[in-house]
């Protein structure tokens, strides 16, 4: 044992709560240095000092002076106590705020996303459903605005192509190339 | 109405009813816990003096160390509830009178910068009291006493708390752990080494 290990098991020494086998090496210890021993002894006589220190007591009126300061904050103590029931860990006030606020988040999804309506955002369908308004001045409704001179499907170059050529029939010349053979 | 609650609860106090309690301080917090008033009395009775004598030797005032008491003893009035049964009552009411004890120290110190920092550098040259050996057995034991108190006094924060807790109020050491919230081992190797610090100081002021 070393003059540490020595100094950390003083306490416990004294105290009577050092194992048997700890108790024998520190008691070797103090034999082979009898002047630790005045170490062990200061510290055993201020513990003691400690303990004989006088008591401060409560001055004769603590109770009454504390029951009337109970009494004057009674209107304030008899409050009822706020309950500790928590919902998924949220106090009852924070549940129900926050149910509330889930709820309206889905109503308002709901209403913006209904697949109904062909997924389109509520403003985008009212917009596509709304007729285009007439012209409001009537001189300007009887101007006849010509009409676009549109290629109609049926007669757009290709078809004029495929009609000016004769219908070929490559069957003859299928039957001139097996003839060679 | 008022005065007569007052009354009530005085009238409950141990100290005139002829029925002694035999509760243990858990079975009176439940009772109290459950409407009991009169075993809120007799925590009070039961532990006031050691709270006292605790609170005081951090804050050496008397009436400072009594007001903190009665407000730890306001808490307990207030926050019934707050206490389980998983930790000894006796835990519980002195972890919150350290806490008061504590928040009135640094209310102190605050108060203490204050006044220095307004104070002329000659009004700063204040009185440390004397603590001189005088004749007679009394007076010896008692300059003894001081001495000690300032030692301790004079400790680190961490050590003044786990050495009052056990040399002065003689808790256990599980108990001092649950109280300072360290554990076992650091409880009794900090008091071990408070000691060690105790006897250095007064071996140089004796």
């Amino acid at each position: 044992m070393n003059r540490y290990q020595f100094e950390d098991l003083i306490s416990e020494y004294i105290e009577n709560e050092l194992s048997l086998s700890k108790r024998k090496e520190f008691e070797a210890y103090l034999e082979e240095n009898p002047d630790e021993m005045k170490l062990v002894e200061s510290v055993r006589s201020n513990m003691s000092q400690m303990k004989g220190i006088p008591k401060v007591k409560a001055s004769s009126d603590f109770n009454d002076r504390l029951f009337n300061r109970i009494q004057t904050n009674r209107a304030q103590l008899d409050r009822p106590i706020p309950s500790q029931r928590t919902y998924f860990g949220f106090s009852p006030i924070h549940a129900s705020l926050m149910t509330g606020l889930v709820i309206a988040t889905v109503f308002v999804s709901m209403q913006l996303f209904s697949p109904e309506d062909g997924g389109l955002p509520l403003q985008t369908q009212n917009f596509a459903n709304e007729s285009l308004p007439t012209l409001s001045n009537p001189s300007l409704q009887k101007v006849n605005h010509p009409q676009p001179d549109f290629v109609k499907v049926d007669e757009d170059s290709v078809m004029e192509d495929q009609k000016s050529k004769p219908n070929q029939d490559f069957s003859k010349k299928m039957h001139f190339v097996n003839k060679n053979d | 109405m008022m005065k007569q609650n007052s009354s009530n609860l005085s009238a409950m106090s141990l100290d005139k009813q002829n029925k002694p309690f035999i509760y243990t301080d858990e079975q009176l917090i439940a009772r109290f816990q459950s409407g009991d008033e009169r075993a809120y009395v007799e925590l009070v009775n039961r532990f006031r003096d050691r709270l006292i004598n605790f609170v005081f030797q951090f804050l050496w005032d008397r009436e400072q160390a009594e007001d903190v008491v009665q407000d730890t003893m306001l808490k307990l009035y207030v926050k019934k509830h707050y206490y389980r049964e998983i930790a000894k009552f006796s835990t519980w009411i002195y972890t919150i009178a350290r806490n008061l004890a504590n928040t009135e120290l640094r209310k102190r110190k605050r108060r203490k910068t204050t006044l220095l920092s307004h104070m002329s550098r000659d009004e700063r040259e204040y009185e440390l009291p004397a603590i001189q050996p005088d004749t007679g057995s009394e007076v010896q034991s008692e300059f003894a006493e001081k001495l000690i108190q300032s030692a301790i006094h004079s400790l680190p924060e961490h050590f003044k708390t786990v050495i009052i807790l056990r040399d002065i109020q003689e808790l256990s050491y599980d108990d001092i752990s649950s109280i300072v919230g360290v554990p076992l081992g650091t409880v009794k190797s900090r008091i071990n080494r408070a000691r060690l610090q105790l006897q250095a100081e007064l071996k140089d002021l004796r």
